[in-house]
């Protein structure tokens, strides 16, 4: 699960962190795709090449090595300096959902069953000091991501690679490498996979596809410097990520990149920002700050009730949405959440407009009623299993209750997240609390602090009977969505497990792996779209909401493109002149 | 951590035994009006904060009901109506997003404050006591320790350690309890500080001397003569501990490891509120206000039961006037 | 003299050790699986097993615990991916989730809380004092009365409610300063100090109200020994006698108190560093117990405890340098 489109690891929004914006920094990416119009709110005229442009986050670059970020199609500071085989297709909406090639030439040329991927490189790739990219640099970088030293990636590399599960790296074993990532030659490169995977190409716009040359690799500090094959170098990286200073990249060719319009000269990432000030200083927009943006922290609720009247600010507001669905998850195996009926009670009890309150209000949030979110590209398909209108049915939740052998009611625990986050947090909990109340079920709130929230949640052994949880994309498909969460062969008993209901149904499973071996995309959506409805109708979880992104930029920003696959503003398309 | 090196804390023996202290104490505060303000404020508050469910049950508010129409879902939720949607039936608006009833939340909010403050103070005073009395009359070795041990208690990232507690205790144990015994354990050095050095001045004097010779035993005079002439600068350290505990609850509620929700506490709605800050200032400015007045009135009054226990000593606040000086 | 620095020294050593077990021991059973945050939220077994085996929390507490001890007599090695890194000792860890070391990270950190520090000094010594001598000055009067209430509503403000209110008006509402964002002050001195100011007046003020009572009335209580009345008696004027003799009597707990709030700031400030974002020791503990950073917290722990110490060793120096009265024991 994707939880920010890069350092993912570090969001936490921990108790103990200052989250000011409540959570703000806390949640996934955000952005706009009803954009603040192509040169924005701010001064018109096409946008044109130099300035600086200033970045306000929240969470800091710390981990700026390809190997281990955790990025939805390449990330936004790091797609700077990291090319990759394929990438995000940087168009506004859903046309921003698509696969474009990269370094490649295209997007991969798969074999029959899909088993085997090939890219070529274009012509006249170069690094920041001018020698050439080549394949066998691109096999290296994704092979040292998968030492223990540089963990932190997306766990696909080692599920679907051909030999992934064993190999520990390039650092042990006297350098041995891995031989489903085949280099005939410079150009080439070919991947080996263990079963059929149609969605492959999405897979190849993570930064673990960037060119890490042998000879430059310094292992765990080479997050200090990493050689850039982008349109921006690192010149400074200070307090480990938190100010980074990027300045253009001569050897980048901007012919072999039709993505990254790299228009400032210079980028100035300051990180480790309260939200609350990242952002009072894009609305003041004062002296560096007009030409500023974040790419982190999204307008909280106190924010757009502020901005509400002014249309100024308002034209500054880029609206963004991204793979990602707010639920309550059961485990079937804890009573009385094995009685399908109290599942179902609980889905009409809940009210999806407390909810939506809680979460920040219709701005910043979309009843749910479906578990994938609601885009074409992930084949998203209307139901509602069990129609709670906008408040809740207590009275259709009470008659199952009563059908289940409860006539007087039920008590259960609810747990959640402490951290004010308004996505698994108290705000959502109490909610809920509130909802079921009405329908004779009375929950007892179970708060635990954001590691041993974690913990619990993943923990197969001892996952909680009912509690909050979230599931975000790592691409924008069905497959990154429904499979960690419904795949039997998924349960994880020993690490991370995120199959809360522990379903392990030879059907679905069957339907997984029949649609990962289609290449047609378009048609597997479809039927992403039908498994998920099919799966609706046992009531594993209660979909609550879909978050939406509202982002602020600088009043000299110009060309903001956001895209539906991060739901972000797109760094490389942003003008400040 | 305020009050280690205040040199107005009471000359030892300013009380000594017999002289009958409290009610000349009595009368000394009652002469100070500012300190009897803040005692009427407070006592207010208490009977508030008891009476809260009965007042609750009178503005026919329940502090954890939703209120989905009182609020502008499109705009973040902030409340529908002005200054914070205050209505007949929400005397004091109502929160942005929820829309439940602040009146309510806010009287509730005061019981978790006051008990969590007063439970701690009690906590922290008998660890002081006892580890500065241990300090002070102990051995030599056992003395020295406990007195480092002091020193690190009181500057312990106080804050941090809390956290790490709260998180390490089970989810089901009592909170306000839980913050009642993190904050006493952590934070009671600058009592045992305090009562080791009163006791080690006390421990020179005539009627302790004396005691001693008479063969009491070391118990014993701590608990017949030392503790007595104690009583006033604990008592008035601990007035004093009060309204910091107030801020050290606020501050653990703010960063999200104080009570449980729907619990109401007033740390814990300013934590929700401060982003609030323009869009419904009365959203921010009814908790901090109430814990403003709160933590200053025990500050008013703490300082008045120091004046009152200690009159050498002499207000902190306003001493000086002619009358005083001339005396 | 020489006894009692040394006396002061081991019993500080002892206390730093017990300090940093306690912390180590509270953070180990404290929940969130170290190696499970730095591999990754989607990590697989296998992989969490490695960087277990990696972090060496596969040992037991009391052998992580002595790794540790070995680390800050001796030094250790780390695992570094492409080579080895090796940590000269004063070691206190190497930090898997900051990719750091840790005696690196802290004194590169250092310097943030320093200069924080610094300039709350500063403005509690000028304004605290300043304001609890003019109190003493004009005591009686209304000039006493405003500075008490102002005092007071400093004494309870909680720092996070200051610090937040400050921001909005003169950042938000009047716009007098940018929002503040720490720069070295090896990197430009001037903005150095502007970014500084809010935070410096923050815990400047919050400070401010305990010294201004404790200039006053120890003051005051100067004013009432038996050689300012003679002064008095000789004519001296009100105002020379508060500036120039009752001042005396506040110098010694001032001092000493400065010293040991200087000390507990090294490492307490984690509300103020947290909300102005200023990157200092306070902030990076709150981020190691964020992502149970075992070498970081135990770190900073230890630093922090170590400033204190040798604050509270100053503190008494001072306190017998300018009060004769006192002896050291």
């Amino acid at each position: 699960m994707l939880r920010q489109s890069h350092t993912s690891r570090r969001v936490a929004a921990v108790a103990v962190s200052l989250v000011l914006a409540g959570g703000a920094a806390a949640c996934g990416p955000k952005g706009g795709t009803e954009k603040a119009g192509s040169g924005s709110g701010a001064p018109g005229g096409a946008p044109r090449e130099g300035g600086t442009l200033t970045v306000l986050n929240a969470e800091p670059q710390s981990d700026f090595d390809p190997a281990r970020l955790y990025t939805s199609g390449g990330g936004n500071v790091p797609s700077l300096v990291f090319r990759t085989l394929t990438t995000r297709n940087r168009e506004d909406g859903a046309a921003g959902t698509k696969v474009v090639p990269d370094l490649a030439t295209d997007t991969g040329k798969a074999n029959a069953d899909a088993t085997e991927w090939t890219y070529t490189l274009k012509d006249g790739l170069k690094y920041e000091d001018g020698t050439p990219i080549t394949t066998a640099d691109i096999k290296y970088g994704i092979e040292r991501s998968f030492a223990a030293e540089l963990s932190g990636g997306a766990p696909y590399l080692r599920d679907w690679l051909v030999g992934g599960e064993s190999y520990e790296g390039p650092y042990k074993n006297g350098g041995k490498g891995l031989d489903s990532i085949v280099v005939p030659d410079e150009k080439t490169i070919t991947f080996k996979l263990r079963k059929p995977e149609g969605e492959f190409p999405f897979l190849a716009t993570q930064t673990q596809f960037a060119p890490v040359p042998k000879a430059k690799d310094t292992g765990v500090t080479y997050e200090e410097h990493p050689v850039s094959s982008g349109p921006y170098k690192v010149v400074k990286n200070e307090g480990d990520g938190e100010h980074l200073t990027l300045e253009r990249n001569e050897h980048w060719d901007p012919k072999t990149d039709e993505e990254r319009k790299a228009y400032p000269d210079k980028i100035d990432v300051r990180s480790g920002l309260d939200v609350a000030v990242i952002n009072q200083r894009l609305s003041t927009s004062s002296g560096a700050d007009a030409a500023a943006i974040t790419t982190d922290t999204n307008l909280g609720p106190a924010e757009l009730a502020q901005i509400g009247g002014d249309k100024q600010l308002a034209a500054r507001v880029g609206t963004g949405h991204f793979g990602y669905t707010n639920y309550l998850a059961f485990n079937p195996k804890v009573a009385p959440f094995d009685n399908p009926k109290v599942r179902q009670a609980i889905s009409y009890a809940v009210n999806r407009t407390s909810v939506v309150n809680a979460a920040g209000g219709s701005a910043l949030a979309e009843p749910a009623t479906t578990f994938l979110p609601e885009q074409e590209a992930f084949g998203f398909t209307k139901y509602d299993h069990f129609p709670a209108g906008a408040t809740g049915d207590a009275a259709k939740a009470r008659e199952l209750l009563k059908e289940a052998g409860f006539p007087d009611g039920i008590s259960i625990t609810l747990t959640h997240n402490t951290a004010q986050n308004r996505q698994t947090g108290p705000e959502i909990a109490t909610a809920v609390q509130q909802a079921l109340a009405a329908a004779g079920i009375t929950v007892k709130l179970e708060g635990l602090e954001n590691n041993a929230f974690n913990e619990r949640r993943w923990d197969a052994k001892n996952t909680p009977g009912f509690f909050l949880s979230r599931w975000g994309a790592d691409w924008p498909s069905g497959g990154p969505f429904l499979a960690p969460i419904f795949d039997g062969r998924q349960i994880v008993t020993n690490g991370s497990n995120y199959n809360h209901a522990q379903l392990d149904d030879q059907a679905v499973n069957t339907e997984i792996d029949e649609i990962a071996k289609l290449t047609d995309l378009a048609a597997a959506g479809k039927r992403w779209g039908a498994l998920d409805k099919k799966i609706g109708e046992q009531a594993l979880d209660v979909p609550l909401f879909h978050p939406v992104y509202k982002r602020l930029v600088g009043k000299d920003v110009k060309n903001v493109v956001i895209s539906d696959w991060t739901g972000v503003l797109d760094i490389s398309q942003v003008s400040v002149k | 951590m305020t009050v280690l090196l205040e040199p107005a804390a009471p000359a030892p023996g300013a009380l000594a035994p017999g002289a009958g202290p409290a009610p000349r104490a009595w009368r000394r505060l009652r002469r100070r009006p500012a300190a009897l303000l803040a005692g009427g404020a407070l006592a207010l508050l208490v009977l508030l904060a008891l009476a809260a469910p009965l007042l609750a049950q009178l503005s026919g508010q329940d502090p954890n009901a939703y209120h989905d129409d009182l609020v502008d879902s499109a705009r973040g939720g902030v409340p529908l109506g002005s200054f914070g949607g205050i209505s007949g039936d929400h005397w004091l608006g109502v929160e942005p997003g929820t829309g439940r009833d602040l009146f309510t939340r806010l009287l509730y909010g005061a019981r978790v404050s006051l008990l969590v403050a007063l439970g701690a103070t009690v906590l922290q005073v008998l660890l002081g006591v006892v580890a500065g009395l241990t300090a002070a009359l102990g051995n030599r070795l056992l003395g020295r320790l406990i007195a480092r041990v002091t020193d690190v208690m009181i500057a312990l990232p106080l804050l941090v350690l809390a956290i790490a507690l709260t998180a390490v205790v089970p989810p089901d144990f009592p909170r306000p309890l839980l913050l009642v015994l993190a904050i006493g354990i952590l934070d009671w050095g600058g009592v045992a500080r305090m009562v080791r050095a009163q006791t080690l001045s006390l421990r020179g004097l005539d009627f302790v001397e004396a005691a001693r010779l008479s063969g009491n035993s070391t118990l014993r005079i701590a608990r017949r003569e030392l503790l007595p002439s104690l009583a006033a600068p604990v008592i008035t350290l601990a007035a004093l501990k009060v309204p910091t505990n107030m801020v050290i609850e606020a501050s653990l509620s703010f960063l999200g490891v104080g009570v449980k929700p729907p619990t109401p506490s007033w740390g814990q709605m300013l934590s929700g509120a401060q982003t609030w800050f323009r869009a419904d200032p009365a959203y921010v400015l009814l908790p901090a206000g109430l814990l403003f007045v709160t933590v200053l009135a025990f500050t008013v009054l703490g300082d008045g039961v120091r004046t009152a226990l200690d009159p050498r000593a002499g207000s902190r606040l306003r001493v000086g006037t002619r009358k005083e000086r001339t005396a | 003299m020489t006894r009692f620095v040394l006396g002061r020294l081991g019993g500080a050593l002892l206390v730093l050790l017990v300090l940093s077990l306690a912390v180590y021991a509270l953070f180990y059973v404290a929940p969130g699986d170290p190696a499970r945050l730095a591999c990754g939220e989607r990590c697989n077994p296998a992989q969490i097993a490695q960087v277990r085996e990696q972090l060496g929390l596969n040992d037991s507490v009391v052998v992580q615990y002595l790794h540790f001890l070995q680390g800050l007599l001796a030094g250790r090695d780390y695992s570094g991916g492409a080579a080895v890194l090796h940590c000269d000792a004063p070691c206190l860890g190497f930090s898997y989730q900051n990719d750091r070391q840790v005696t690196e990270l802290l004194l590169e950190r250092l310097p943030a809380t320093f200069s924080l520090a610094l300039g709350a000094l500063v403005i509690w010594l000028v304004v605290g004092v300043g304001t609890g001598l003019l109190s003493a000055l004009r005591r009686g009067g209304a000039t006493e009365r405003v500075l008490t209430v102002l005092t007071l509503a400093a004494t309870g403000t909680p720092v996070f409610i200051l610090g937040l209110l400050l921001l909005m008006a003169v950042c938000a509402y009047l716009q007098w300063l940018p929002f503040p964002t720490y720069v070295p002050f090896g990197e430009d001195a001037e903005q150095w100090a502007w970014n500084l100011l809010l935070p410096w007046i923050t815990l400047g003020v919050f400070e401010s109200a305990k010294y201004a009572r404790i200039t006053r009335s120890s003051t005051l209580e100067t004013l009432a020994e038996d050689h300012i009345r003679t002064f008095r008696a000789y004519g001296v004027g009100e105002r020379a006698l508060v500036t120039r003799h009752a001042v005396r009597g506040a110098v010694a707990p001032v001092i000493a108190l400065s010293a040991v709030d200087f000390g507990t700031m090294i490492g307490g400030a984690v509300l103020t560093e947290s909300l102005f974002g200023i990157p200092g020791l306070g902030k990076t503990l709150i981020d190691g117990v964020r992502v149970v950073d075992l070498p970081v917290v135990v770190g900073v722990v230890l630093a922090i405890g170590t400033a204190v110490v040798i604050a509270g060793a100053v503190a008494d120096l001072l306190y017998a340098v300018a009060d004769r009265r006192v002896t050291l024991s």
